[in-house]
């Protein structure tokens, strides 16, 4: 079992009571809506919870990755598109913080922090989002800098972001270059249907001839490759928490409701059938736990994001998985009931089924372990 | 005109456990174990005000319990809010107490810590629900007192008008500081502690102050805890509740109507 400190203790019980008292009363409203409630950006980062992770001279908190995952797992718990929010936000920070120049940081981290600025990474394209080495868009560099074309896909916060981290092909390699909001030739698409997560903006992006100077690559360029591949391996774990919290809450859900719902005489959870269905989401959520927490307890005792490659990968798969699986069997405890968006299960299904091909599906998940197993 | 303020406070079993808490009607006490305890809400609202009259008017705000060493969180968490300090009186002496003895103890603990102009509390705990402590403690420490305060003003660092909840309105009462006061909940809407506030917290000064602290100021260890309590539970009982179910039917006017007889009928009116 973790041994959670004090400090992330108090965090969990901040988090869960901002979950509750924020996010409960609104989460049916926002989710038919399908609205980017851009006021809770304000309201997380006021708490501080968009720099759990990052250093304290850039406007972080520094309290870790660890603490950053119990965060995210105890927003999912109630309302997961804040939680995906806060997840998607983690990788450009995470990026910029530890390849970007000292200016680069400077510039762009503490109005993200502070809520003031959205950043977003745009990887994927038409063509795959998991063969990141065969771009399409690139970036030419010309006398007075970098000339984009190209067509990103599924970028999530894309719409919203004052921001953009682009991943594109600079010659042989790619490079991750920082493209703004309102420069010529940067266009926002529409934004893509989900049929989870309907607070979080998925949006298409596209550069047409967008010039944008030399100094906007983030680390060397041609180093853009290793760098995602850096950032989406300390990223991904936080994807499983959300898994793990949207189980947690389905359980809840679905505990209570079995403890109140009376079905031939007598409270449902007293039906064998019942219990063995929470027997398993309990040692699901159990297990999917050690899974989760471990990367980001790892990175903060000095683990590098090479040492935690296969304990990433097996995080987000674990947890994207037992958010479905449990909240499939939530569903068959409540009946009837765990369909009707009311009881939230519906709500939280769809969701988690959107963690599933994020950041990569469960079977790159399980090819990425098994070439770390197989080294 | 800097104001320093204690705030009391107190951690309780958590109300979304209490369908949890049996009895155990030979001791005539709850049994508490397995159930999670919170800082009192009113409490958190005393110290949020605590807080806000800082912020206006600078100061210090100090906050101190009783209770075991768990009671530690509590106090734990009103310095992430944003606390200056904390003091915790922690001693097997103090076990048992009522509130009398529970507000002389903290009488002690305000002794000790020294300097305030303004003694804030929550104006009842969600457990005993009394509500008697803040009296009790102002008559302690000589002090006058208010309780059901929904708002505090303070004119200088001597005075302050509060605004006093009473039966179909309120009170203004101006009152000369130091005193205590207690709130209620609709006083404010208290923040919640932030991440940095988190971090901070262990590195803000918490006082441990037992029963010899208290008598090295001529205090009475015979007044303190279930020796000291003239209260004595004579029983504790559960009472069972029982539902029964009737359905009105008609247009709402009439559904209206029905409800008023059977509530006369049944002596709820």
């Amino acid at each position: 079992m973790f041994d959670f400190t004090k400090e992330q203790e108090m965090l969990r019980t901040m988090v869960r009571e901002f979950a509750e008292t924020e996010l409960a009363p609104k989460a049916l409203e926002l989710d038919k809506r399908g609205e980017f409630p851009r006021d809770l950006v304000k309201k997380l980062a006021s708490l501080g919870l968009l720099g759990i992770s990052t250093t304290r001279d850039l406007g972080g908190s520094a309290m870790g990755h660890l603490a950053g995952t119990i965060a995210i797992e105890e927003l999912a718990r109630v309302y997961p598109s804040v939680a995906f929010f806060l997840e998607v936000g983690t990788g450009p920070v995470y990026a910029i913080s530890h390849f970007g120049s000292e200016e680069q940081k400077k510039k762009y981290i503490p109005p993200v922090l502070k809520g003031e600025k959205i950043m977003c990474i745009a990887a994927t394209e038409p063509t795959g989002g998991s063969e990141l080495t065969n771009l399409a868009t690139e970036a030419v560099l010309s006398e007075d800098g970098y000339v984009i074309n190209g067509r990103k896909v599924y970028i999530t916060g894309g719409g919203v972001a004052d921001q953009c981290i682009l991943l594109a092909k600079t010659g042989e390699r790619a490079s991750l270059i920082m493209v703004e909001r309102g420069t010529p030739g940067f266009t926002i698409g529409r934004r893509q249907d989900q049929m989870g997560l309907r607070s979080v903006d998925v949006s298409e992006l596209a550069f047409n001839d967008c010039k944008v100077s030399k100094d906007s690559v983030i680390g060397k360029e041609g180093s853009g490759f290793p760098i995602a591949m850096t950032t989406f391996t300390v990223a991904r774990p936080a994807i499983g928490a959300i898994g793990l919290g949207i189980a947690r809450g389905a359980f809840e859900i679905a505990l209570k409701y079995a403890k109140e719902r009376v079905l031939y005489g007598k409270p449902i959870a007293r039906l064998q059938a019942i219990q063995f269905l929470l027997a398993d989401m309990d040692s699901e959520i159990d297990a999917a736990r050690w899974l989760v927490y471990y990367p980001g307890a790892a990175l903060d005792k000095g683990a590098s994001p090479r040492d935690i490659i296969k304990a990433s990968s097996r995080a987000k798969a674990a947890g994207a998985g037992v958010g479905v699986s449990v909240t499939l069997k939530a569903i068959e405890i409540l009946g009837g009931n765990g369909v009707s968006p009311e009881y939230h299960l519906a709500r939280l299904l769809n969701d988690a089924m959107e963690l599933i091909p994020a950041t990569g599906t469960q079977q790159i998940m399980k090819i990425i372990q098994a070439g770390e197993i197989l080294k | 005109m800097p104001i320093d303020i204690i705030v009391c406070i107190k951690q309780v079993p958590d109300p979304e456990y209490f369908d949890k808490i049996t009895l155990d009607s030979a001791t005539g006490t709850i049994r508490r174990t397995g159930i999670p305890v919170i800082t009192n809400p009113a409490d958190r609202h005393a110290v949020e005000e605590a807080l806000r009259i800082r912020e206006e008017f600078g100061g210090s705000v100090t906050v101190l319990t009783m209770g075991p060493p768990q009671a530690r969180k509590s106090i734990d968490e009103a310095l992430a809010m944003g606390a200056d300090r904390g003091a915790l009186l922690c001693d097997q002496v103090f076990a048992g107490a009522d509130t009398l003895s529970t507000a002389y103890i903290l009488s002690g603990g305000i002794n000790l810590i020294g300097r305030y102009d303004l003694i804030l509390c929550g104006n009842e705990t969600v457990d005993g629900s009394t509500g008697q402590v803040p009296a009790q403690l102002s008559e302690f420490l000589g002090l006058p007192h208010t309780t059901h305060a929904r708002r505090i003003d303070m004119i200088d660092d001597r005075r302050a008008v509060i605004e006093r909840v009473v039966e179909n309105g309120y009170l203004r009462v101006e009152m000369e500081l130091p005193a205590v006061v207690a709130v209620l909940k609709r006083i404010n809407t208290y923040r919640l502690p932030t991440v940095m506030g988190i971090m901070e917290a262990s590195q803000k000064e918490v006082l441990e102050l037992g029963c010899s602290a208290c008598e090295s100021l001529g205090m009475n260890s015979c007044d303190m805890g279930l020796e000291g309590s003239p209260t004595r539970v004579a029983e504790v009982f559960e009472s069972p509740q029982r539902r029964r179910v009737e359905m009105l039917t008609g247009e709402p006017q009439e559904i209206a109507k029905q409800l008023v007889r059977r509530l006369h009928q049944l002596d709820a009116l």
